[in-house]
């Protein structure tokens, strides 16, 4: 085969977006949304969205008229459909419907998710995969049926030469290393990772994460556009939609020490105060004035209650909670750390911010317990670090590129002849990738 | 989608958007594409001269066969010394560029289909040759034409195990695909896809050209540098035979474009063949799963009283 030199192909499938390329590039090739667009079944179809499925074909029905439901069509139908931005747009227009397979990470719809990944590989990626080793991510706490599933579709339907599944937080982690801050490549750390639905903090001990841990918060980049624009309707802007209120969120918004300090610096600096312009299509446009959303909008991290009364703990205290929770050998190694990844970390001074407040946690904590001690015991103190690093947006993806060049990758894949001699449970475990065992 | 596009859709796209931004930026991507073809899009200067090189595994094939023509009439004064590790090179300078927007999307057309353009060039001294074979047979009766054997077969070996072999005549041009399966299922798949192209022939689209599918090599290429006959039937050969009214030079692009596909347009179908058969096999398990779940005794578990409103106790 000839696999030998074929850089790998690496496929971050999230709810909102997937990002597709390939491996020892520095950016994904492909991003856009994880949807899929098919011709809407008629009288709503079975089985919640599922595709046509034809019972038998219709010469051998003897072309028995049209039955109404979509699985006595033969032909071309199952091709007929589109993925990514394509599917945005189709679905606008009559005749398609649109469907997301992945909720909340996890793949709900296989049938769509086969066929997303049938068009990401042909039409966007155009490779065989029989020439390609692939590496695909998952949630953490993802369940081993999903990732047999996953091998099926991947070995079975397209052949693919070796596959190799690593959890998200794993990859986020590696993708880190690029930061100068790190100088021991672990893969011990605390991941943050905020993307456009949930934000979930999962501490990872040497590869392996710690799922009873794990802590999702339901504060993230969707929460904040909305937060931005309901700022924007309070003061009766011209234009307030969710469009606006994402590019003000992306373009403005940053994330301040203090927030009192911060509104009088605003009084203080009317230069602080920006413009947005919004280009309405047709040739018109208006004028949007940016103000305090700039810190307020990434504040609902650190005090929520200033956007909804429904969760309240500030995010440096769920990372510090988080730790706590862990096995006490390894949280000091958390502590040191901690990596953001996804989208909505990217804020400037988001790190700096939450290193400031995990610190402050902690301190205190030591002060306490020196004091319940006496004076005598003096704590030498821990060392708090939240890794910033260029490749935050796309953590995961970037994470998978830098592990999937390396020339040991392949020896951790599992491959189609020993998928075929064992079966799927195979996918259920794999060697960590860049882990103690290696040397990656 | 029911065809692969021609072009490759990344360079596409990454050409598209820095042709038309006004800050350049760098680029450094490797874009492998179909059949071990490899693109390396980069800007080792500066930013704005953009180098796109391509390795393909059968230059040497394509050169033989004219490629070095084909890619100088397609890309003339873009053609640089080819990169290191690479076969054939562009440089694009993002300030040298054709002001007129119908030309700069008319180049990144054509640099996106680079690996068209290289593999093209066989299929069109192919044409050319059956071109001045038909223009001097038509000079002949019927019955005193030369025989068109003496013409060469041209190989391409354009991957590891498989090959495409061209051979024109006076009256046609003749393609054959090599291929391996690697898997059971596929090679099942593959020859009721291939029937598929025989009946399609037969019942709608007359003028399709002729597609024979036959596990031993066929006669036109046996004996061939490369052909052997195991007698094990583990390679396939598909035949097309393009007949003159496939090769009217007004629509020869279009053919060679498309039987180029062949091979990845094959492979796609049997998956996505396979990816329509999970799915109804997904639909058949759930409908049993209702079945199954109909089946269920309703409130097994209904307390049984007597007619004095008492109720019997299991003793244990």
């Amino acid at each position: 085969m000839s696999t030998s030199q074929t850089p790998a192909v690496v496929m971050d499938n999230g709810t909102g977006y997937s990002k597709l390329g390939f491996a020892g590039n520095d950016a994904p090739s492909w991003v856009f949304p994880t949807a899929i667009a098919t011709k809407a079944a008629s009288g709503g179809g079975s089985g919640g969205g599922r595709p046509a499925v034809a019972q038998k074909p219709s010469f051998l029905t003897g072309g028995a008229g049209p039955s109404g439901h979509l699985s006595s069509k033969r032909g071309t139908e199952d091709l007929d459909f589109f993925i990514g931005d394509e599917a945005l747009n189709a679905a606008k227009g009559p005749g398609y419907g649109i469907d997301y397979p992945i909720r909340h990470g996890q793949i709900e719809n296989w049938d769509h998710m086969e066929r997303f990944w049938q068009s990401s590989i042909f039409k966007y990626l155009r490779v065989e995969p029989e020439d390609h080793y692939f590496l695909l991510t998952e949630p953490p706490l993802n369940p081993p049926e999903s990732r047999e599933s996953t091998a099926e579709i991947m070995f079975e339907s397209f052949n693919c030469a070796g596959l190799y599944i690593a959890v998200q937080a794993v990859l986020a982690l590696a993708a880190s290393w690029t930061s100068s801050k790190v100088q021991d490549r672990s893969l011990t750390g605390t991941v943050i990772d905020s993307g456009d639905g949930v934000t979930h903090v999962i501490p990872v001990a040497e590869g392996y994460v710690i799922g009873s841990s794990i802590r999702s918060i339901p504060i993230a980049g969707r929460d904040i556009t909305y937060f931005v624009q309901s700022l924007l309707r309070d003061r009766g802007e011209p234009d307030s939609s969710l469009k606006t209120a994402e590019s003000i969120k992306e373009e403005f918004c940053y994330v301040c020490p203090d927030i009192v300090k911060e509104f009088s610096k605003y009084d203080r600096e009317p230069d602080k105060f920006q413009k947005y312009v919004v280009d309405q299509g047709a040739g018109r446009k208006v004028t949007v004035d940016v103000g305090y959303e700039r810190f307020l909008a990434p504040e609902i991290f650190f005090n929520p209650e200033i956007n909804s009364s429904d969760f309240l703990t500030p995010l440096p205290e769920v990372v510090d909670g988080v730790i706590q929770s862990s096995p006490i050998d390894v949280r000091k190694g958390l502590y040191k750390n901690i990596v953001l990844s996804g989208g909505s970390t990217l804020y400037k001074d988001f790190g700096r911010r939450l290193q400031r407040d995990i610190r402050h946690l902690v301190d205190a904590r030591i002060r306490l317990s020196e004091q319940r001690a006496g004076t005598s015991v003096r704590s030498s103190g821990l060392e708090v670090s939240v890794i910033t690093h260029k490749r935050q947006r796309y953590g995961p993806w970037f994470g998978g590129s830098l592990l999937g060049q390396t020339p040991e990758f392949r020896s951790y894949c599992h491959t189609k002849q020993e998928y075929d001699e064992i079966g799927p449970s195979i996918v259920r475990r794999f060697a960590l990738l860049g882990g103690p065992g290696g040397n990656a | 989608m029911l065809l692969l596009e021609y072009h490759n859709l990344l360079i596409h796209q990454i050409l598209t958007e820095r042709f038309n931004s006004p800050t350049p930026a760098s680029i450094d991507q490797v874009i492998p594409d179909f059949d071990g073809v490899i693109y390396h899009i980069s800007t080792p200067d500066t930013k704005t001269k953009i180098l796109v090189s391509l390795s393909i595994k059968c230059y040497n094939d394509l050169i033989r066969y004219g490629a070095q023509e084909v890619l100088q009439r397609e890309y003339g004064n873009y053609i640089v010394e080819p990169e290191s590790g690479y076969d054939f090179s562009l440089l694009l300078d993002l300030e040298n560029l054709p002001e007129d927007q119908e030309q700069k999307d008319d180049l990144i057309r054509r640099v996106s289909l680079l690996k068209r353009n290289a593999m093209a060039a066989p299929f069109e001294r192919a044409f050319d040759t059956h071109y001045t074979l038909s223009a001097e047979s038509s000079k002949f009766t019927s019955e005193s034409a030369p025989s068109s054997s003496d013409t060469e077969v041209m190989a391409i070996q354009y991957r590891d195990e498989e090959a495409i072999y061209i051979k024109p005549s006076h009256d046609r041009v003749t393609v054959i695909f090599s291929t391996v399966f690697r898997e059971e299922t596929d090679r099942v798949f593959g020859k009721v896809f291939l029937q598929e192209f025989v009946d399609a022939r037969r019942r709608a689209i007359q003028n399709a050209p002729q597609v024979l599918y036959r596990t031993d090599p066929p006669l036109e290429i046996r004996g061939l540098k490369g052909v052997v006959d195991t007698g094990a039937g583990d390679v396939g050969y598909v035949t097309f035979v393009l007949f003159p009214r496939h090769l009217k030079p007004d629509r020869r692009d279009e053919v060679i474009s498309h039987i180029q596909t062949f091979r990845d347009y094959f492979h796609y179908h049997i998956k996505a063949a396979k990816a329509y058969m999970h799915s109804r096999m997904r639909k058949r398990v759930s409908d049993f799963q209702k079945y199954l779940n109909r089946a269920k005794p309703e409130n097994a578990d209904k307390e049984r009283k007597t007619a004095s409103g008492r109720s019997f106790r299991v003793q244990n």
